[in-house]
């Protein structure tokens, strides 16, 4: 039996084009498959219309059937124990205030009796191993923790089909890991069909039986191998190929170091002398920090020197500190003992993780005159990072109303006109696409070039290697090691960057600037006006090089992009 | 199979394994009589008694620490009300000394004493029950009545620590960036209005997110809600019920018949026997009782004393 079959479909918002035209998919039951597309494209909506409670208001025609029942007569009762939907925030899903109550209430909703009730809870709690969470409050529960209860909360109403819409976006590689494994579990223990919309299908491919492609108002069948970048190499202009030699994927470093070397040569060396010199922006020196006298230490004796105009990356498990260590150097915290040196502290800014936390006005324009009155930009200049940010044309929308790329971008957007010699910015590409973060790594590059300091704090060991000059590991409350970056990652065996869509889409789009660039990208930086930057001579340090096998690679100049610096003077 | 290994928190002590064993609507009633025993006996020795076993299980369940810190207002506001009262009745036989033309008496003195004596103690009950009854026990009790007051109860549980931390955190990001610091008062005012015009707006647009969740997860779909009871009332609890029940209405009487007896005007009435005060006693005493004798036998939380 089909457990869901879609029909010509089409959908339209209110006064808005067709979203999508005559989508038609059929999944068999006990399939797992991948909905893919680029943000906005109606990943959402297509899921959404599946389940008639949740299906948005607008124009639609042709017809939806589940298990061959048309959806949109399905009573409340019955779609909720046919269909589960799991959105991307955790947080924002769950309803009690302890575990035990979140699984129950699905099924007090539903009127299950009470022994009914303690038999379905025993059966998941046990399925996903939560038996020791049962009583605990979900405010003490870990972002992964969280996701893996909204899943079973919605198990245990005995869903046929189940619907996630990026369900791991909000979560660490290793939450994202075991969240994953537990639907693979679902699927094919259970037969229970799973369809989940993603933007990272590359870490999902391996689970699915088949995948779908939302383009120009389609839906198409996609092969899964066309997330497999796990064969990826990169030749010297960066293009990426597939490598046919068996060795390639077992080779450590083929790729990073053919990155790293292009892209950060001459960087990481002027990182590095920088650091010697005693060029740092900030230097922690010795420091232990908890919170409270009863909690363990989070940071005991840590030491790290940053350079000033560099991008360096914090990176590290979940727990490990790396937000406590951001928010001790924008001094949000004070307490610990030990050296926090910020010269940069007159001139700071910081990205939270959740741009919300930033926004308080009804439109993006707005949003970004909040500071003008303090700061004194022009108006010229509030429209043209606008335009620069991609944001002129949603200048009247609602914050809330943007996509989560476009929110990340306009409260980038809203700390720069601030003119900050420091950035630090907090889990910058989470829940991105790779669109999405390339923009933001084009963002931080050029700012870099301008002399702006940047720290972020990141899960995302790709970006990381795309665009840091240099990495610290924070482990045990120490910083493990501080490394320039193609140093960093070389020497890793288990921690290292995997090819993913964001790197593949950064390496074609800087190949080609790396060249034709060239001369123009030297100009910017040697008229660029900050301290940091300035002085630097690529030649000398390249020929300074350790790694002298690609020197000739490294001819050019550092890594560019589109936008000339000039832009955010 | 999801690594979830990390142990959480949970909300009991170790210490209090006697009361986690038993039934929350045991639990709640037994602090209950105590409480209401307290409020009701106006007399120096069952207050003294109260006063006493409340601050021994303060200590035993919050900390020794914690108890003294108490103790360090409590002893003051208990001297207050004694020397305040005088001021404002001069009831009594025995004049003590005059203050400008007021007499003030020893019977108003104790009166006052006794007062602020029971307001310390019923602090210190309130205090200990708390380290006992936690929301989801309270909730047990009342939600089982009122299920549609307990699932309110619990969304709002959920929604107040996540608006305090986000309010926290809002507050955070603003001080890390230079150019928002505020530079005068007036801006200081108008960064409070801010905060709170950002995390309404947050929370708003989270909520529709909520509210699709609940939908989905059928809100709505039967006219009669079910509730899962995540405790069941067993023999042990009818004992132990029986036996808080037989002591508390023993103490009653006997703390009814005391106090009839007791007066604090015109003059001090007697003092009954010592073992007129037994009963009361041991019940004040039951939970600190319960909860030593428990941890000593170190048994499976189903002894009764």
């Amino acid at each position: 039996m089909n457990a869901l079959t879609i029909s010509d479909f089409t959908f339209s918002y209110p006064e808005k084009d067709p979203l999508f035209t005559d989508v038609s998919l059929t999944l068999e039951e006990g399939s797992f498959a991948l909905l893919v597309g680029r943000t906005g494209c109606g990943k959402t909506t297509l899921l959404r219309a599946i389940k008639s409670e949740l299906a948005p208001a607008g124009n639609r025609c042709g017809l939806i059937e589940v298990f061959g029942r048309n959806t949109f007569t399905l009573t409340t009762y019955e779609s909720a124990s046919m269909i589960g939907h799991v959105a991307q925030s955790a947080e924002n899903q769950i309803v009690c205030d302890s575990v035990w109550h979140e699984l129950a209430f699905g099924l007090e909703n539903l009127g299950v009796s009470q022994a009914e009730m303690r038999r379905r809870i025993a059966e998941v709690a046990s399925f996903f191993d939560i038996e020791s969470l049962m009583h605990a409050p979900v405010t003490s529960l870990s972002g992964g923790q969280k996701q893996a209860v909204t899943l079973a909360s919605i198990l245990v109403m005995q869903p046929k089909l189940l619907l996630l819409d990026e369900p791991t976006a909000q979560l660490d590689p290793v939450a994202e890991k075991n969240f994953l494994h537990a639907l693979f579990r679902i699927n094919r223990e259970l037969g229970i069909t799973v369809v989940v919309a993603t933007h990272a299908p590359e870490t999902m491919r391996a689970y699915a039986h088949e995948a779908f492609c939302i383009t120009d108002k389609r839906l198409e069948p996609i092969s899964l191998d066309e997330f497999d970048f796990s064969d990826f190499v990169f030749d010297e202009q960066g293009h990426g190929e597939r490598n046919h030699d068996e060795r390639g994927y077992d080779e450590p470093n083929h790729g990073e170091r053919n990155h790293g070397e292009r892209n950060h040569g001459e960087r990481k060396k002027k990182a590095l002398a920088e650091l010697s010199e005693n060029n740092t922006a900030l230097s922690l020196h010795d420091v232990f920090f908890r919170y409270t006298a009863h909690e363990p230490w989070v940071l005991r004796g840590l030491d790290v020197d940053i350079a000033s105009g560099s991008i360096h990356a914090i990176i590290g498990a979940n727990g490990s500190g790396k937000s406590t260590l951001l928010h001790l150097i924008a001094g949000i915290l004070k307490r610990g003992r030990g050296q926090v040196k910020n010269k940069l502290s007159a001139a700071q800014a910081l990205l939270p993780q959740n741009p919300k936390a930033l926004f308080v006005c009804d439109s993006a324009y707005e949003e970004l005159q909040e500071w003008q009155k303090r700061c004194g930009y022009t108006e010229a200049r509030l429209a043209a990072t606008l335009e620069r940010f991609g944001l002129s044309a949603h200048a009247d929308q609602h914050p809330y109303d943007l996509s989560g790329g476009q929110q990340q971008k306009l409260a980038l957007a809203k700390l720069l006109l601030t003119n900050p010699d420091l950035l630090l910015l907090d889990e910058p590409t989470k829940g991105l696409d790779a669109t999405a973060k390339c923009e933001i790594a084009e963002i931080l590059l050029s700012l870099r070039d301008v002399g702006t300091t940047i720290i972020l704090v990141t899960h995302d060991l790709s970006f990381v290697a795309c665009v840091a000059d240099s990495a610290t590991m924070l482990f045990d409350g120490q910083a493990t090691c501080t490394e320039a970056l193609p140093d960093f990652f070389a020497q890793n065996i288990f921690y290292r960057p995997r090819v993913d869509a964001f790197m593949l889409r950064w390496r074609e789009h800087q190949a080609p600037l790396n060249k034709g660039v060239h001369a123009a990208n030297r100009s910017t930086t040697t008229g660029a006006t900050t301290g940091a930057t300035t002085g630097a001579t690529p030649g000398k340090s390249a020929s300074e090089g350790a790694h002298a096998a690609n020197r000739s690679t490294t001819t050019g100049n550092a890594p560019t992009s589109s936008i000339s610096a000039g832009d955010f003077l | 199979m999801i690594a979830l290994g990390e142990q959480t928190r949970e909300t009991q002590t170790s210490k209090l394994h006697a009361f986690d064993s038993l039934h929350p609507t045991i639990q709640l009633g037994c602090f209950a009589a105590i409480l209401i025993l307290t409020m009701v006996t106006i007399h120096p020795i069952f207050l003294a008694l109260s006063f006493v076993a409340a601050f021994s299980f303060c200590g035993f369940a919050r900390g020794w620490k914690t108890a003294l810190a108490t103790l360090a207002w409590q002893a003051p506001l208990v001297l207050l009300c004694a020397a305040i009262n005088p001021l404002f009745s001069s009831a009594g036989t025995t004049t003590l000394f005059h203050l400008g033309s007021k007499a003030v008496m020893a019977e108003s003195v104790v009166f006052g004493g006794c007062m602020g004596l029971m307001l310390a103690a019923v602090i210190l009950w309130f205090c200990a029950a708390s380290a006992v009854l936690t929301s989801d026990k309270v909730m047990a009790v009342l939600g089982s009545r009122l299920p549609s007051i307990g699932l309110m109860v619990s969304m709002t549980m959920r929604l107040v620590p996540q608006f305090v931390e986000r309010g926290r955190l809002i507050e955070g990001n603003l001080r890390a960036v230079s150019a928002a610091a505020p530079q005068n008062s007036q801006e200081v005012v108008g960064g409070r209005i801010r905060l709170v015009s950002t995390l309404m707006g947050w929370s708003m647009e989270d909520s529709l997110e909520r509210a699709d969740a609940m939908k989905a997860r059928g809100w709505g779909a039967t006219k009669t809600r079910t509730t899962y009871k995540r405790y069941q009332f067993r023999r042990f609890d009818a004992v132990a019920l029986a036996l808080c029940g037989v002591l508390g209405a023993l103490s009653a009487v006997s703390a009814w018949l005391v106090c009839s007896r007791w007066q604090f005007y015109p003059a001090l009435g007697s003092l009954a026997p010592w073992w007129a005060y037994l009963p009361f006693a041991l019940f004040m005493f039951l939970p600190l009782l319960a909860c030593i004798s428990e941890n000593v036998r170190g048994g499976n939380g189903r002894n009764l004393l």
